[in-house]
């Protein structure tokens, strides 16, 4: 499968990957995007099969990211790594099609028990 | 973590232990009052927060103390280096989580900036922040209302 890994810290997304590989799945593909207007792009270009999109960042915030592909018709399986985890965010994000939430800082244990059903 | 409406420093610091101990794996700890807290150039990130309570925290650190922080951040090797932006980029990130954490605890904040980082060569006074400890180093921390 293709991952997309969507944040403007080079350095989270460089974490995301370690800690994906530590949750057993580092065998799959993945691309980056430096913020959301690029998460766009690239889940046009690259047809990911799941996106792991940050909430904040610049030119296109996650839920706008996840709005913008819902509004285009585009349905891949997405979920959010972010430093906020409020009820009123899991519930805004739930609401547009997003899978789960994962609030930084996470472990290998929340990305294993998020994506084991679908990536196992 | 307590429910408030305006971030101050048990808060604060509540979260900064938290971000340290499961992002760094170090532990956090206040520094003494009565210690000195050395300072020679380093950086500066700022988080702004929007809502009931508007300002910004930020948080000055050592370029050593950076460097470290990022390398913890990244589980490198201690003769592993990094280019001077992705230090810049794991301070921030570490302020991003540190203010995720302090969103989330505060009743009526709405938003998190994006963190900004910048170079310093001033330590900000005592009296307007309070320090926590990075291994036997200083990290200065500062809640700052927008002012009136």
């Amino acid at each position: 499968m293709k991952i997309l890994i969507a944040d403007d810290s080079k350095v989270m997304r460089q974490i995301v990957l370690r800690t994906m590989r530590q949750a057993g799945f580092g065998h799959h593909d993945f691309v980056e995007a430096v913020d959301g207007a690029d998460a766009l792009d690239k889940v046009a270009a690259e047809a990911p099969d799941l996106v792991l999109s940050d909430w904040n960042m610049p030119n296109k915030t996650g839920i706008e990211l996840l709005r913008a592909l819902r509004g285009g018709g585009n349905e891949v399986p997405f979920g959010f790594v972010t430093s906020e985890g409020s009820e009123d965010m899991r519930g805004a994000a739930q609401a547009a099609g997003a899978m789960f939430l994962i609030a930084k800082p996470f472990t290998a244990e929340h990305f294993e028990s998020a994506l084991s059903g679908m990536l196992s | 973590m307590t429910i408030s409406s305006a971030p101050d420093q048990a808060l604060v610091l509540a979260a900064i232990e938290q971000v340290w101990g499961s992002m760094l794996f170090a532990s956090a700890e206040a520094w003494p009052a009565e210690r000195a807290a050395d300072f020679g150039s380093g950086v500066q990130a700022h988080i702004e927060l929007r809502g009931d309570w508007n300002g910004r925290l930020v948080l000055t650190c050592d370029s050593d103390v950076a460097t470290q922080i990022a390398g913890a951040m990244l589980g490198l090797g201690p003769d592993e280096e990094l280019p001077e932006l992705d230090v810049h980029d794991a301070v921030g990130e570490v302020l991003n989580v540190v203010g995720g954490s302090v969103k989330g605890a505060l009743i009526g904040t709405w938003a998190l900036g994006l963190p900004d980082v910048s170079e310093t060569s001033e330590a900000p006074s005592r009296d307007d922040s309070f320090v926590v400890s990075w291994g036997d180093a200083p990290v200065y921390v500062q809640i700052l209302p927008d002012a009136a």
